[in-house]
């Protein structure tokens, strides 16, 4: 069970970033948050393994309070929570296979890691790994040599080399076109029902979140202004989806709306 | 831009036109600013005190021992007509012009016209052509007589080998000046040998008197024999205490050739020494004909040695300046980048006073710096390596920190994600994104200063400058030139090299 309880985050500027949110996820799920950019979506998911640093609430993952760790009870709590960005966020001069060992980091010997070093079982953790996302034949290419859908990929493998219980995804599919996008959520979906590794995923697109999610949240503002279950966001309205993205909005999904359905 | 200001404005003149040229003709640019042109007339006026005052000061260096300023212009007008007219004419063709223009610009349907300026900025052009002392006259006439250097730089490799030579020579001796005693005998001849004996053998030097005129010495008739037949020979003068000297004939060294039998017949005055007044007893001087030939393979010359040691020495001195300023310039980058400063306001007053040292630092040249060097440490590569790294440091801090600022955040964030250390974030996430510009920039810093040290030599820091200075005022170009070849090579390789290297990395 994780709880975010009253989670509120101002930058030094000012800026109300989150603002006295509270939710629930339970084991398994494929939370997904919508919003639009600016609303406090990637706020939220760095709050969770506090790549930002909250200003008010409690994170509570089985009933350890994360907002309270101490720095090395924090990096036993970051290597349990996978995350995966939107600009893949790999290192782009090292290899494949450096980047995905580097998801080991937070378990190896850190002296042993300066050097490189990872032991056997890691490199044929991460040789597992990338024949999962299906890029093994990739792994001694630099990062930068990939496509964009194979980068989000090795993003995912060292996720997984994290043996994580919770992946954060910060609009995995933003950069990629709509059928790497599907391949991406295919995959997350994959490691959700398989594994019961709980997804807390942000996304932007409606037909991708009416066909992934278990659940949803919307934010605007810093708010949640949408709370939803599976059934609810399929038989979403305009009304609705407008509270969310705001009166300006236009459904971009309108038109796949159908093709999530089937 | 005052044209138009007051062409929006449309501000009439204040005076007629014929009144406004009037007013520029008695004092220039007055006429201008009577039709509200204050702009233009001042700047006219000023442009004409300024060529005016630039005329005179070339015309009182030209009659500088004139009194008066007719009288100065007339001897400058007699030495240098070719620049006096035209610019005289043109001060004047100004000053009307510049009362033409008050005409027209008092006028209602004013024109700005820009052909004064142009006409101004002509005047400037003689008037710099003449104080910059440009003569394409003497450059072009005067090529041929620098043909000489100039084909010993651009081919100098004759003088980079040189043969062992082997002497063989006899000598007499010479007594001076005659005293009561008998003079030294000649020497025994040993036949097969060389023999030279010198007739009389004791006389007088050459002395100048009274009036500095020259007094020639005894005539000496020298005979040799038992030389190497058909060859060139030398003759020399050593003085008492072993100086020797080559003889010289009306100012050219004296050279004979042998005939077939090796032997020669030569009269020779004695030469002019200077003998110091306090030294004692009999002066023996001595008289040698030398023949000198080559023997054995070619072998390097002392100028190729020479310009090969200091070469390694340039590269080195590059070298240990490039690796001293890359120690020092990486904390200093630190210091020196924004975003990792930003933190506090006492990180950011560091942060900007450690900009400000390295941008005065870095506007001084790497000679200036040299210069300073060697008061501290003395002429050597030393001095060289201390104005080279100072500079490094300055430049290469700006460019390391610039792309310690352009760091992309996203691999540290993930890095961090994953439960890594901070150590762990540095090397993994960090560093990586840090080789390519660090190896880029120190390696394209390792050639600049290459470069920098072949120069910083000029001013007695080290390496190849200081050799080819050195030459340039010996006169020997021949030796200047291997050193220019040397440098022109050793750069053209460093920049094909670390370009390439640069590119790899990148």
């Amino acid at each position: 069970m994780f709880e975010v309880k009253n989670l509120t985050k101002i930058y030094d500027d000012g800026t109300v970033a989150l603002r006295d949110v509270s939710f629930e996820v339970a084991d398994g799920e494929f939370l997904i948050i919508i919003g639009l950019s600016g609303s406090g979506k990637s706020t939220l998911l760095r709050c969770i393994n506090r790549l930002i640093e909250p200003t008010e609430g409690q994170i509570v993952w089985d009933g350890v309070d994360i907002t309270a760790a101490e720095p090395s009870q924090l990096r036993q709590i970051r290597r349990q929570i996978g995350m995966v960005f939107q600009l893949f966020n790999l290192v782009k001069r090292s290899t494949v296979l450096t980047n995905v060992l580097s998801g080991r980091l937070g378990y190896v010997n850190p002296w042993a890691s300066l050097l490189h070093r990872f032991p056997a079982e890691n490199r044929e953790m991460a040789r597992q790994a990338l024949e999962r996302v299906g890029i093994a034949d990739q792994a001694h290419k630099r990062a930068d040599e990939l496509s964009g859908g194979q980068q989000q990929r090795v993003g995912i493998a060292r996720a997984l080399m994290q043996q994580p219980r919770m992946i954060l995804a910060d609009e995995p599919v933003a950069s990629l076109d709509p059928v790497l996008a599907h391949s991406i959520l295919e995959h997350l979906e994959q490691l959700n029902q398989e594994e019961e590794i709980t997804i807390l995923c942000s996304l932007h697109y409606l037909d991708l979140v009416q066909q992934y999610a278990t659940r949803v949240i919307g934010l605007r503002d810093g708010e949640i202004v949408y709370r939803g279950t599976r059934e609810d966001i399929r038989a979403m309205t305009d009304e609705e989806f407008k509270e969310i993205y705001g009166q300006e909005a236009v459904r971009v999904g309108v038109g796949l709306r159908e093709g999530g359905m089937e | 831009m005052a044209t138009r200001t007051t062409r929006q404005e449309l501000q009439p003149s204040l005076v007629s036109p014929p009144v406004a040229g009037v007013a520029s003709l008695l004092i220039p640019g007055l006429g201008q600013v009577l039709a509200r042109q204050l702009q233009r007339g001042l700047l006219l006026l000023g442009a004409l005190i300024t060529s005016i005052g630039l005329f005179a000061w070339r015309v009182s260096l030209l009659a500088s021992r004139e009194v008066g300023a007719i009288a100065k212009l007339a001897k400058a007008l007699d030495r240098r007509p070719a620049f006096v007219i035209p610019i005289l004419a043109s001060l004047i063709v100004l000053w009307l012009w510049i009362a033409w223009d008050a005409y027209q610009q008092a006028r209602p349907d004013r024109r700005g016209g820009l052909g004064v300026f142009a006409f101004v900025l002509v005047l400037f052009f003689a008037l710099g052509w003449q104080i910059s002392e440009i003569n394409l006259y003497k450059m072009v006439t005067e090529l041929s007589d620098a043909s000489g250097p100039l084909s010993r730089v651009v081919w100098p490799w004759a003088a980079a080998v040189t043969r062992d030579t082997e002497a063989v020579g006899a000598g007499a001796d010479v007594l001076s000046p005659c005293d009561d005693q008998p003079p030294p005998p000649p020497p025994e001849e040993i036949p097969g040998q060389p023999y030279l004996v010198a007739d009389p053998t004791c006389g007088d030097l050459a002395t100048r008197d009274e009036n500095l005129a020259e007094v020639l010495g005894t005539a000496l008739a020298l005979v040799g024999r038992g030389f190497a037949p058909n060859t060139e020979t030398q003759i020399l003068w050593a003085d008492p205490i072993g100086n020797e000297f080559r003889m010289r004939k009306e100012g050219e060294y004296l050279v004979l050739q042998t005939d077939d039998e090796g032997a020669f017949e030569i009269e020779v005055t004695m030469p002019y020494r200077l003998i110091p007044p306090s030294s004692k007893g009999r002066q023996i001087h001595r008289i040698e004909a030398r023949q000198t030939s080559e023997v054995g393979g070619l072998l390097p010359s002392d100028a190729l040695r020479h310009n090969i040691e200091k070469m390694v020495e340039t590269i080195v001195l590059g070298m240990m300046a490039t690796i001293f300023g890359i120690v020092f310039a990486i904390p200093v980058s630190f210091l020196a980048a924004r975003n990792l400063m930003s933190g506090s306001s006492v990180t950011m007053v560091l942060y900007f006073i450690t900009r400000t040292i390295l941008n005065i630092i870095r506007s001084i040249e790497p000679l200036i710096w040299a210069i300073l060097a060697i008061t501290v440490v003395g002429l050597g590569p030393f001095a060289g390596i201390i104005a080279l790294t100072v500079h490094s440091i300055a430049a290469l801090g700006k460019l390391y920190s610039e792309s310690i600022e352009s760091i992309d955040p996203g691999p540290i964030e993930a890095i961090q994600a994953t439960g890594a250390t901070r150590l762990q974030t540095i090397m993994y996430a960090v560093v990586p994104q840090m080789i390519p510009p660090f190896v880029s920039f120190s390696i394209y810093r390792w050639d600049v200063n290459v470069r920098m040290s072949t120069v910083i030599g000029l001013v007695g820091g080290g390496g190849i400058g200081f050799l080819l200075t050195q030459y340039i005022r010996l006169l020997d170009y021949r030796s200047a030139g291997i050193a220019v070849w040397f440098i022109a090579i050793t750069v053209a390789t460093l920049d094909y090299v670390s370009a390439d290297i640069r590119q790899r990395f990148v």
